[in-house]
């Protein structure tokens, strides 16, 4: 499944990093912890969390996330959607709440394993 | 003889990867000095290692060097941490060792590492990840902090990221905290009205400065003490012995 597909099945607003939509989704994270985000996640993964910092960017590109969705109606600070332009970063942001959207992501048949 | 000492108790210099490069700790005490600053606190994240060069360079500026560090804890709650010696700032440095991550840091993503000397000469790279949790929590690393003899103010508690109250909502009831901090964004008199979370603990105000604009424009927090001394703003931040501030 393509970032692409769930930005159009979950009706998730593109807010940086268009250009990488065509990227290929391996798995889902789920944390607000960077340091634990840092440590655990996948190469590959969409990251759902409800930080908007711009520190959320240097993780997920270091990771190498396919996209990082800020959910909940979380704000989004403009330096980390200027540091999304400038590394590529995918951010995505939904008023949907974080479970929602990973029980929608599941769904999908992303899963965390 | 009470006197009135400017104090900004929360600077960055170029060590931190988010600070700018101009703030060398000589460039730090040389505007500090121009600003009418006369105790500052060098608190770099999870490092102290600039904190030499501050105190060398503010030899007989009339500035007083506090050797400090802004710890992020295993929340991520960014708290300052103060002491009043280099001795006591080293012990303080050894014992969060074994709570470090063990990342390297990545210079393109978080930013440069330089630790100077009092000349703004480079002294080396450091190549740990300055920017992430420690393994140990607030309230943990509060009390042992102040078991050393040391003061924790928690960070900018009214930001919406690395805060006590945006990361935990409360301050944890075995934490010992002196003071809690706002940032520019809040007025220190509004802080208990707007976050009745930090109960009746002092407020506090400090630049958060990572250029050397954040610290000419401030802001400061004004202290009434004897000496300009680590020991006197606790004094004051406690409302002991007619010593007092105003944020």
């Amino acid at each position: 499944m393509t970032v692409q597909e769930i930005v159009s099945r979950l009706g998730l607003k593109i807010v940086a990093g268009s250009s990488g939509l065509e990227q290929n989704i391996t798995g889902g994270y789920g944390a607000d912890l960077l340091s634990n985000a840092m440590g655990q996640a996948k190469s590959g993964s969409v990251w759902v969390t409800m930080q908007g910092h711009q520190n959320v960017v240097a993780v997920a590109s270091l990771v190498g996330m396919a996209a990082v969705i800020i959910a909940g109606a979380a704000p989004v600070e403009p330096q980390a959607v200027e540091k999304a332009r400038q590394e590529g970063v995918v951010l995505l942001t939904t008023p949907l709440p974080a479970f929602e959207v990973i029980g929608r992501l599941y769904g999908l048949g992303i899963t965390g394993q | 003889m009470m006197q009135h000492y400017v104090a900004d108790l929360h600077v960055h210099s170029l060590l931190s990867p988010c600070a700018a490069v101009e703030m060398t700790p000589r460039n730090i005490i040389k505007h500090a000095v121009l600003a009418g600053i006369q105790i500052i606190a060098i608190t770099d994240h999870n490092a102290c290692d600039n904190v030499y060069a501050a105190v060398q360079a503010a030899a007989n500026s009339g500035v007083t060097v506090i050797p400090g560090m802004e710890l992020e804890t295993k929340e991520e709650v960014h708290i300052i941490v103060l002491f009043d010696s280099i001795k006591k700032m080293e012990q303080w440095n050894a014992f969060i060792q074994p709570f470090r991550s063990g990342q390297m840091n990545d210079e393109t993503r978080f930013g440069a590492q330089y630790v100077v000397d009092a000349d703004d000469e480079l002294v080396r790279v450091k190549p740990e990840l300055l920017l992430t949790a420690m393994s140990i929590g607030v309230a943990a690393a509060s009390r042992e902090a102040a078991a050393l003899g040391g003061v924790c103010i928690a960070s900018h508690v009214d930001r919406p990221v690395y805060s006590l109250i945006s990361q935990l909502g409360l301050i944890p009831a075995d934490a010992s905290l002196a003071a809690v901090e706002v940032s520019r964004r809040m007025k220190p008199e509004e802080a208990p009205v707007l976050l009745p979370a930090i109960g009746r603990l002092p407020v506090v105000t400090a630049s958060d400065a990572h250029t050397i604009r954040d610290l000419l424009i401030g802001p400061r927090t004004v202290f009434c003490l004897e000496q300009p001394t680590l020991a006197e703003i606790a004094m004051a931040l406690a409302g002991q012995g007619s010593r007092k501030f105003m944020a």
